[in-house]
């Protein structure tokens, strides 16, 4: 599927199935968490409602141009990443960038987000956008760290021969057998990359309002919100891709990233909320160890 | 025959700038048009010359060799670079040089500086390199000096690590003439390639040292923040641009041409630990210390020579790998750093130019009065941060790709680490300047003219443009990579061959841009948005109008402030330069009390050292 009139069709109906999923993975969270608290929790595409209801709003309050710009920068980017990153049957892209440059257009929505909290001009979303870029330092260093022990053991930096790597051997050729303590300090990471408790200290809400968000409404929340779900996906299939394997079907594909979704959400659902400072110490005193010595490992077999 | 008149063009608009010098304070107009033309001759010359690479032009003979110029393809896209930069700077001064006299010899010494490093880079032979060097290292002083009061004793800062870059660098040209017998490169290489292993190494070192301290890396670096700072905007932006990347110059002439890759490299106990694999780790520091010393800054010129120092930083790193995607990286990010750090502070100076500071503390929500000077640091920024689809991210690519198949896992994640950093401040910069809430005061600020808003267009397009096509550039990098002795490049107009890698800048720009539409579309499907003003925002119920300051920007980073306070604080370098400063004193003082002043005492010291003499001689048979 990655010529004629299949990648054509892959390359339309991607953005939709991709939301598809983001609205089932999103629905799925909020009923865990809601079960996990005896709730009973709403509906499993009560995300999609609210979408719909957002972007149908009447009132939607501008800052200025950069503000509406940034939405813009915000979503495309989001799409822009989840066309890189391989799934199953559609991997076209991955010839035009490797992980390294997956890796930085990772940070194209955060900085259109960025900008434009930056014009609404309210010091709660400054505070949430300055807790975000200092939180990089924690979790995407390490991620990085684990990304490139992993590239140079494997002598590739393309996403895709990764996975293909990965995929020689059954499970175990997977990325997080073959190098637990990589996969392991990654699976950290990705508590932080998807800004799930602990690591929530972005958006806090109650302490800085909700950060980011504060000065959002309308259909500004509502391209917010399409971003997040979409986003949820992309982020799990980069940690699946890296360290799971990826997937050979759809089959596979859906039940990793619930199974991966489930473990998030369950450590989300039990943890407080930790300071930036606290939160940057724990990533450089037990998952960034953990990387290094991943790499140390690596580097000493290979030698 | 272009060859020569490149090199006479500076000198003479030098000469020229001193008989025109009276007219700075009447009618500036005439030095500035004099400028500009002289640069834009001296650029047009340039291209000019570009069918006389390789051919070599002998001058006057000094000390029994002619000291020689010529072009390489090396110096030949050295030369445009600071052909083009200069041009854009004097045109920037049209405008933004509102005091022609208060700084009457500012073009003069600029082009002096420019003859020095023309004559740097075209330089043939050792000696000619050196006097250029000089020329150049003076140069750059009288310039800085062209600021606030506070610049002149920054650049007596500089002045003295220049100084000691100097003497040691003559130091080394007269050690290589004395084993190589010349001073011209083709013996030199002949002579290094089968020299002994002491006089091999004690040339490397006398002649790099001198290159890593004009090149600010990591720990010779702290000259260059406070006298670039305090220099005159327009000046800052060229010196971070061009002037720094001097010592890059002579080190790549030397490392990969002068004493060849094979000569360095027999300097080490192992193909994994040797003179590469320090200049990598200092390259590592000096892309992240500095970085991170930026974050702390509150001052928008300042927090961006800490960034000309960090991303020197990732030019050596890619150059040290010594590999074909890593020299290439590091070469190109020297056009690439240009490009943006000069829109960067152009739109500074813009800023500067209307509100009379560059204070990050100060500033704010300026995006309504001057969006060319917002979408110009925007761009600029995207390219420092390296993100696509700006040129910073593709030289990026190629360090970073280097680095992780050439098994330096931790260099490679120490340049991550300061792209985090550089990501920090930047945001820092862009939002205290633009965002947040607009000051009172800055109600009235309008946008530059357009003599002054051209440069910013013509760079904006010229770091999109290499950023889509890096092709365009890697072209002439693969030239060189050849002329160094390296595997040229496999490149395509979008970015690298199949064999090299995987990236395609045309179709990540243009999924991007597709991406970009979709948003838009969603965006326009929503219902109409009412613009409103910066004080209809949410205060947990508290109103808000001009006389409560409602905005983040002091303090941005306090997280990190928490955590390296201390570190800051006592950075181990300058607290290095603190003692040495005060143990020199210390040292000076007891010196001093030797001359008293007195003609007594000095009688007396007279007396003593004769009787010591005549007690010496006597001594002797």
């Amino acid at each position: 599927m990655n010529s004629g009139i299949g990648l054509i069709v892959w390359i339309i109906a991607y953005p939709f199935v991709s939301f598809s999923l983001g609205v089932l993975l999103g629905g799925y969270g909020r009923k865990l968490t809601a079960r996990i608290q005896r709730r009973v929790g709403p509906s499993w595409i009560q995300p999609f409602f609210d979408v719909v209801k957002l972007m149908s709003k009447k009132t939607n309050v501008s800052h200025g141009y950069m503000h509406d710009v940034a939405m813009m920068m915000l979503v495309g980017g989001t799409l822009l990443t989840m066309y890189f990153v391989p799934v199953p049957g559609f991997h076209y892209f991955s010839q035009f960038g490797d992980y390294i440059v997956i890796m930085y257009i990772l940070l194209v929505p955060p900085l259109g987000m960025a900008l434009g909290v930056g014009q609404t001009a309210n010091p709660n979303g400054s505070i949430g956008i300055a807790r975000a870029l200092q939180m990089l330092a924690g979790y995407e260093v390490t991620f990085v760290l684990t990304f490139i022990g992993f590239a140079m053991k494997n002598g590739t930096t393309s996403m895709y021969e990764l996975m293909m790597i990965q995929q020689s051997g059954g499970v175990a050729t997977w990325g997080l057998v073959t190098n637990p303590l990589l996969g392991v300090a990654a699976l950290f990471c990705l508590q932080g990359m998807m800004n799930e408790k602990p690591f929530e200290v972005v958006i806090a809400p109650h302490e800085i309002a909700t950060g980011p968000m504060t000065e959002m409404g309308g259909k500004y929340l509502g391209m917010m919100f399409i971003q997040h779900l979409i986003n949820l996906v992309v982020e799990l299939t980069i940690y699946m891709n890296l360290f799971l394997g990826g997937a050979t079907n759809w089959f596979e594909y859906v039940a990793k990233l619930f199974a991966l979704f489930t473990l998030v959400m369950s450590v989300n659902a039990v943890y407080g909320r930790f300071r930036t400072d606290s939160a940057l110490r724990f990533f450089w005193k037990l998952p960034l160890p953990m990387a290094a010595l991943g790499v140390i490992l690596i580097m000493i077999n290979g030698i | 025959m272009y060859t020569q008149a490149l090199l006479a063009l500076p000198l003479v608009g030098f000469v020229v700038t001193i008989v025109l010098q009276g007219t700075a304070r009447r009618s500036p107009a005439i030095l500035k048009t004099w400028a500009l033309l002289a640069f834009v001759a001296m650029a047009a010359v340039a291209t000019l010359a570009f069918p006389e690479i390789g051919d070599t032009y002998t001058g006057p003979m000094v000390f029994g060799s002619s000291l020689s110029i010529g072009l390489t393809d090396l110096s030949w896209w050295f030369v445009m670079m600071i052909a083009g930069i200069t041009v854009l700077t004097s045109f920037f001064t049209l405008g933004a040089l509102r005091d022609t006299g208060t700084y009457p010899m500012y073009y003069g010494w600029l082009f002096l500086k420019v003859f020095g490093m023309l004559g740097l880079v075209m330089s043939r032979d050792l000696l000619t390199f050196f006097i250029m060097w000089e020329i150049m290292s003076w140069a750059t002083y009288f310039v800085m000096q062209q600021g606030k009061e506070e610049g002149r004793e920054a650049a007596l800062g500089y002045l003295v690590y220049a100084i000691v870059a100097g003497m040691v660098l003559l130091g080394g040209v007269l050690f290589i003439h004395q084993s190589a017998g010349s001073f011209e490169f083709a013996v030199i290489t002949a002579y290094m390639a089968k020299a002994e292993f002491g006089i091999l190494l004690a040339s490397v070192l006398l002649v790099l040292v001198p290159f890593l301290i004009e090149a600010a890396v990591y720990p010779a670096h702290g000259w260059l923040p406070s006298a670039y700072a305090s220099s005159e905007t327009s000046m800052t932006a060229y010196l971070s641009s061009i002037s720094t990347r001097m010592g890059l110059f002579g080190l790549i002439l030397f490392v990969f041409s002068v004493f060849g890759l094979k000569a360095i490299d027999r300097i080490g106990i192992s193909a994994h630990l040797n003179l590469r694999t320090i200049l990598l780790v200092l390259a590592a520091l000096t892309a992240v210390l500095p970085t991170y010393t930026a974050l702390f800054q509150h001052d928008a010129k300042r927090l961006l020579t800490w960034h000309s120092i960090g991303q020197g930083g990732y030019m050596l790193l890619g150059l040290a790998t010594a590999s074909t995607l890593g020299t290439a990286g590091g070469l190109m990010h020297i056009f690439n750093y240009m490009t943006y750090v000069a829109l960067i502070i152009f739109s500074i100076a813009a800023v500067e130019y209307r509100t009379g500071t560059t204070n990050l503390n100060k500033l704010g929500g300026l995006i309504v009065k001057q969006p060319v000077a917002f979408l110009g640091m925007l761009f600029g920024i995207i390219g420092l941060a390296g993100i696509p689809p700006m040129n910073g991210f593709v030289s990026k690519w190629f360090i970073y790709r280097s680095l992780i198949l050439g098994g330096y896992p931790f260099i490679a994640l120490a340049a991550f680490i300061a792209t985090v950093g550089t990501i920090m401040s930047v945001y820092k910069l862009i939002h205290n300047t633009f965002l947040g809430q607009l000051p009172e005061r800055y109600n009235d600020v309008k946008e530059v003219g357009l003599l002054m808003q051209l440069p910013i267009w013509i760079l904006m397009g010229v770091v999109f443009t290499t950023g889509v096509f890096p092709g365009l550039i890697l072209q002439w990098i693969a030239k060189i990579q050849v002329g160094m002795g390296i595997v040229p490049i496999a490149w395509t107009l979008g970015g690298v061959a199949r064999e090299a890698g995987d990236l395609n800048m045309m179709v990540v720009t243009a999924v991007f841009m597709a991406t970009f539409a979709v948003g838009a579309i969603i965006f326009f499907i929503g219902g109409k948005r009412r613009i409103v003003s910066q004080y209809d925002n949410y205060a947990a119920g508290h109103f808000l109008n001009k006389d409560v300051p409602y905005n983040f920007n002091y303090n941005f980073y306090s997280a990190f402030d928490h955590i390296f306070e201390k570190l800051y604080h006592d950075a181990p370098v300058q607290t290095a330069i603190r003692n040495l400063g005060r143990f020199v004193r210390m040292v000076a003082d007891y010196v001093r009390r030797f001359f008293t002043g007195q003609i007594n005492t000095y009688a007396a010291y007279y007396v003593a050292a004769v009787i010591i003499a005549l007690a010496i001689l006597k001594e002797i048979p």
